[in-house]
């Protein structure tokens, strides 16, 4: 079964381009040379995308690590309307 | 850097100019700027109108760092329903002049995929630009529609056609096919042949038109059918795409005096990779499934007729596709890409299978009319 983190960690590796086993939970722009800031705008829309949420500003913000992005996006789709 | 996307309106002129004056300062194409009328001058909107265009610009502090322009159009769908579906087109950011500003682009098309959840866009340039790259990380479904083209004069093609002379060996064989006519003849035989194969289409007529009239909607209901997925071709839309006033031919295909098919086709502007040569294109066409040979046909006289030294077409309906291979095109390599957001691709499952029948041509794009 896919947690939410190795989704959110697949994707992640479609848009930086890199293998999922070299990401992790700490994975940040600080360690993953291909994680600048346009990328990381592409991995928002990727995951807004394929978890039907929308992110605010400063959530796009406070998503600095792959762990964070996970946290985020389980808080926005458990607090979805069913 | 705080930045705003919102509807392109009159007060934004001024800044929108200074934006082009810095993106030709800073060594962009003069050619592909943002619109400089906040009011679209190609299909505005009105009040009952289901397609016109709008355009959007993205502002930090009150100065254009981008815009984008997105053209609202009905479709038809094989489950027989009619949605409005947006086509995603001619963004442009201070990014591509600007590191500073790299973000625009991914927060333009952000901003049209909240506004507009059936999005696509087509055309792009190829796989290797940034937005078809980018859309492929998002997760869009896509494929490039294919690209017929037929030579009409061998010689001037061999001579001019830039894209195939990209090493010295080619242009070598190219010119002496075209000095010896070898190319010529290669050419012509293979249009004499074509014409061969052809089936005979004495018994259909072709009118060259100035406007699309009230039968179209009998034509637009009979053959919709045949497709997936389509802009809807019905008068109320074609007199809107096709105004009398553009340079386009359009043609009328009957049979007995009853309309089997329509094509629209023109001669494209200088392109520096075709050369010299005049270039027309079959850009659109529609037609019950024994008027596509006939509307390929006529377009493509009508086209021989104007002078044009080659033809292309891209159409990713199967029947147009046919039809085109029937008339003598032969297919190449293209860079004309379809990719559709998550939720348009959802209606269009199981996309691979349902490619054929989607029909998409060049005037689903943004190339009307400013390629003519």
């Amino acid at each position: 079964m896919n947690t939410l983190f190795e989704q959110v960690r697949s994707i992640a590796s479609d848009v930086f381009g890199l293998p999922a086993n070299q990401l992790t939970a700490d994975s940040s722009p600080r360690n993953v040379e291909a994680w600048d800031s346009t990328q990381h705008l592409t991995f928002i829309l990727a995951l807004e995308e394929a978890f039907q949420i929308r992110l605010s500003p400063e959530e796009i913000e406070q998503a600095q690590t792959l762990g964070e992005a996970a946290r985020l996006v389980e808080n926005k789709t458990l607090s979805q309307p069913r | 850097m705080a930045l705003s996307i919102e509807p392109y309106r009159e007060q934004h002129e001024a800044a929108v100019r200074e934006f082009n004056r810095r993106l030709i300062a800073a060594g962009a194409d003069p050619n592909l700027v943002f619109y400089g009328h906040a009011t679209p001058q190609w299909l505005p909107r009105t009040s009952d109108s289901g397609l016109y265009n709008e355009y959007f610009v993205a502002l930090s502090d009150g100065v254009v760092r981008g815009g984008y322009a997105l053209k609202h159009q009905n479709f038809y769908f094989g489950d027989g329903a009619v949605r409005s579906v947006a086509y995603y087109h001619h963004p442009l950011s201070e990014g591509i002049v600007d590191k500073t500003h790299a973000v625009v682009g991914s927060l333009l098309l952000r901003d049209a995929m909240a506004r507009a959840p059936l999005l696509y866009c087509l055309g792009m340039g190829g796989y290797d630009r940034p937005l078809p790259k980018m859309l492929g990380k998002l997760g869009w479904s896509h494929w490039a529609i294919p690209f017929y083209f037929r030579v009409v004069n061998a010689s001037r093609f061999l001579r001019e056609m830039q894209a195939l002379r990209t090493s010295r060996v080619r242009r070598l064989l190219m010119n002496l096919g075209a000095i010896t006519g070898a190319g010529w003849l290669g050419l012509k035989s293979h249009n004499a042949w074509k014409a061969v194969r052809k089936p005979r289409l004495a018994s259909y007529e072709s009118h060259s038109i100035e406007s699309f009239a009230e039968w179209t909607a009998q034509l637009w209901n009979d053959a919709r059918n045949q497709s997936t997925f389509t802009a809807v071709r019905d008068f109320r839309a074609l007199k809107l795409l096709y105004p009398p006033e553009d340079h386009l031919i359009k043609l009328q295909i009957t049979k007995n005096g009853h309309t089997v098919g329509w094509a629209v086709a023109g001669e494209r502007r200088r392109d520096p990779k075709f050369g010299d040569m005049r270039v027309g294109s079959i850009v659109d066409c529609w037609a019950s499934p024994e008027g596509a040979v006939p509307a390929i046909q006529a377009a493509t006289q009508a086209l021989i007729d104007s002078g044009c030294d080659l033809i292309v077409s891209n159409q990713s309906h199967r029947l147009w596709q046919q039809a085109l291979q029937i008339c003598g095109f032969l297919r190449a390599e293209s860079n004309f890409i379809f990719a559709a957001g998550k939720q348009l691709a959802n209606h269009l499952q199981p996309f691979a299978a349902n490619q054929e029948r989607i029909h998409l041509t060049r005037a689903d794009g943004d190339g009307l009319p400013r390629n003519f």
